[in-house]
């Protein structure tokens, strides 16, 4: 933020998603880097992971996690149910997820980041899962049929979405009557002014 | 929720950001990360009438 002009211009959401999209990639292809969040196994602990859970997951996709939640704390995931994993990232809770819903089950994880798509995938074919796809696309945009899931999760991701109602409507649209959303997500216990959401900076780090 | 979800939740929230590699602008917000539910009604008119007539929601913020 260089110029009053720039305080007072709105926010340029692709300009927004490449950012988001730049660090993420980091995030898959430098996970030892460091960032402003946790990431990993040490991550994962801290938000109440349990260590069965982790077991067998490729090494790639546990050292890339980055959640802020546990949507698996949130309610028990049955043998045979759907899930849509919005913002999956490395496949993490993905793959936990389809192990949870067995053969009879599906997953599909959604993320905007091809760096971290190619780890899930990869993790995926790694760990011989057969019950899970992940597909490029928009939290506003889920490339997912209607009614298709019982279960949407997501984690720390929706708080990246520019356009947060969207993404909910969309999350609704997916799941079937009745589904259920377990969210991992943030809340800030001070207001964010109107001029600090509009700085790119702040909303990766 | 405007979504159309009930039972909205939030069941669990704590300090995530604390001790970070790097210095993060979380704790200038006093941002939490927290875990939420919600469930999409079990009727379809009921979630439609949801839908069209949420225009703002009471969370109840239980203590845990």
């Amino acid at each position: 933020m260089t110029s009053s002009g720039q305080m007072n211009s709105p926010l340029d959401i692709e300009e927004l998603r490449q950012a988001i999209r730049d660090e993420y990639m980091a995030v898959a292809c430098n996970p030892e880097q460091g960032f402003h969040f946790h990431t990993g196994r040490p991550l994962a602990r801290l938000l109440g992971y349990d260590d069965e859970w982790l077991d067998g997951i490729p090494e790639g996709t546990l050292a890339s996690f980055a959640g802020t939640g546990n949507p698996f704390r949130l309610g028990a995931f049955l043998p045979g149910e759907r899930v849509v994993d919005v913002g999956c990232g490395a496949g993490l809770d993905s793959l936990i997820a389809a192990r949870m819903v067995g053969a009879g089950g599906y997953v599909i994880g959604v993320d905007m980041t091809p760096a971290m798509l190619a780890k899930a995938r990869a993790s995926a074919s790694e760990a011989g899962c057969a019950n899970v796809a992940f597909r490029e696309g928009y939290a506003e945009t889920l490339p997912v049929p209607d009614g298709w899931a019982d279960v949407v999760i997501s984690n720390g991701a929706l708080n990246l979405v520019p356009d947060k109602a969207a993404a909910l409507k969309e999350m609704a649209r997916v799941l079937k009557l009745g589904g259920r959303l377990q969210i991992g997500d943030i809340l800030v216990q001070r207001p964010v002014p109107q001029s600090a959401k509009r700085k790119i900076d702040l909303w990766t780090g | 929720m405007a979504a159309g979800f009930n039972g909205f939740e939030i069941t669990w929230r704590a300090d995530v950001f604390s001790g970070a590699p790097q210095e993060s602008s979380a704790a200038s917000f006093g941002t939490l990360g927290i875990n939420f539910r919600a469930r999409k009604p079990h009727d379809e008119q009921e979630w439609r009438d949801a839908v069209s007539g949420a225009q703002s929601c009471v969370v109840a913020d239980r203590n845990y």
